[in-house]
């Protein structure tokens, strides 16, 4: 492999629904380069490898350590984030695309808000007051401590939902890190006091169900977040409310 | 229909949907390949197995009620489940995620392996009242000309181990599903109790098969009395 120069080939999209074409780019090699510094890179010269002049590529990114997930795309064909993308260890061309799951803004900035939404359906919060205090929350044991921290630690970048099969762009399909946060908000003591309305958000269509056991979404995850046992720990959770629906209400 | 109807029918159908692949299709699978397997001991245990269940009381909705029905509702579902996925074990290429890639392939191919073997074997039996002790002779002449040559052979060979690679694959699914595995560690260890249990059913079958092609035997009917 030619040391020198690093080439990319990009994915590109002017604007939402619009055709997608794709560009190659070339540009000096560096030590230690990752997939952002070489789109940094284009951005100060936006010049194809046949020496065209176009507009800079754009992307997402913001704390650049692998912590907020923003710069979350298809590297060489599997999803991970650009920033801990280093060009040593790829293969060259490397090949950039946008997330497939998420609609696409530009290029490969997708927009990652239902994620969000999922989150506020499932109540993915600790309701701390209401009209009134109300006042000190039940002591967590280190145990759940620990638990709670792999879980906390989501950074909702998406990867396990654009490796998922059962994840798509037209259906409704909650995914692994909206199930993740139900168990991580279920576990703590005050953030309980929500389970029935939580549980009751991913018994549904797109909810828990849905859920295929491919388990590539733990495979995926930057975060290495049990995910797999948050699914099944959901599904107990929902087998149980479901019989206390029947039997016991 | 509002959504939150939608969303319980959704639930409880595909919850049931994984509940039937346990009880009762799953169960009458065990049943079925435990029976038929008696056929590698000899025809005669094979032929009063078969005796006790055509003069079971009520038959028809023994077979209507737990088989037919739990089978057709199961596919049904399944076929839903089938095309609301889209695999790509090319693309992310790790164990569990063929598996979910090929629980879907081998659902499909139970399917049409069932309604060939139904219209060989149930279906003529009923339609020339070929039942209680009348069954076994015509039951047992079928499957002999079936194991006469290797596409009857393949076409059950393949059968077989696409349901006992469901059936297992679907248990450790089920499992997960309803929350009984959760660990990882407990879900790798009953991956490979499952995986054993398919591997003895795979072969109770595929014994069943060599035995019919090795040994055709005709029966006449039982003579009750």
């Amino acid at each position: 492999m030619n040391k020198k120069i690093v080439k990319l080939k990009i994915k590109r999209q002017d604007k939402p629904d619009a055709q997608t074409y794709w560009q190659e780019f070339t540009i000096p090699y560096k030590e230690r380069l990752n997939v952002i510094a070489c789109l940094q890179d284009i951005q100060r010269n936006p010049t194809t490898q046949s020496g065209e002049s176009v507009n800079p590529v754009t992307w997402d990114c913001n704390c650049l350590e692998e912590v907020c997930g923003s710069c979350t795309m298809l590297i060489n064909g599997k999803v991970r984030q650009a920033c801990t993308a280093l060009i040593d260890s790829l293969e060259q061309p490397v090949l950039l695309e946008p997330m497939s799951k998420f609609p696409v803004v530009r290029d490969l900035q997708v927009d990652r808000s239902r994620m969000f939404e999922n989150l506020k359906k499932v109540k993915a919060w600790v309701e701390i007051d209401g009209t009134h205090d109300i006042g000190e929350g039940p002591i967590m044991s280190d145990k759940v401590r620990a638990q709670r921290y792999a879980l906390s630690e989501c950074m909702s970048c998406g990867c396990c939902l654009e490796a998922c099969p059962q994840f798509s762009l037209t259906n409704n399909f909650m995914g692994a890190a909206t199930f993740s946060q139900v168990r991580l908000f279920n576990l703590h003591p005050s953030g309980s006091m929500l389970k029935e309305e939580r549980l009751d958000a991913v018994m549904g269509e797109g909810g828990i169900t849905d859920c295929g056991n491919a388990q590539v979404c733990v495979e995926v995850c930057p975060k290495s977040i049990p995910l797999t046992e948050s699914i099944a720990d959901i599904g107990r959770q929902t087998t149980l409310q479901t019989l206390k629906n029947i039997f016991v209400k | 229909m509002d959504q939150r109807t939608r969303d319980k029918i959704h639930y409880l159908i595909l919850k049931t949907h994984s509940l039937t692949g346990l009880i009762p299709v799953g169960a009458f699978l065990v049943l079925h390949f435990s029976i038929n397997s008696l056929r590698t001991v000899g025809v005669w245990p094979y032929q009063i197995s078969i005796d006790i269940i055509n003069n079971l009381p009520f038959l028809m909705w023994i077979e209507v009620g737990f088989i037919i029905i739990p089978i057709l509702f199961h596919s049904l579902v399944g076929f839903y489940i089938y095309f609301s996925g889209k695999p790509n074990p090319f693309r992310y290429n790790y164990p569990h995620n063929w598996m979910y890639t090929l629980q879907r392939l081998s659902g499909v191919v139970v399917f049409a392996f069932l309604i060939y073997h139904l219209a060989t074997t149930v279906v003529p039996k009923v339609l020339y009242g070929n039942t209680q002790f009348e069954a076994a002779p015509y039951l047992i002449h079928v499957m002999n000309q079936e194991f006469k040559s290797w596409d009857g052979r393949i076409i059950y060979a393949i059968g077989i181990m696409a349901a006992t690679f469901h059936f297992s694959s679907g248990l450790w699914g089920f499992c997960i599903s309803w929350g009984i595995l959760i660990g990882r560690r407990a879900q790798t260890n009953a991956g490979y109790i499952f995986a054993l249990f398919g591997l003895v059913l795979t072969i109770m079958g595929l014994a069943t098969v060599l035995e019919f092609s090795l040994h055709p035997v005709g029966v006449e009917a039982t003579q009750p009395g």
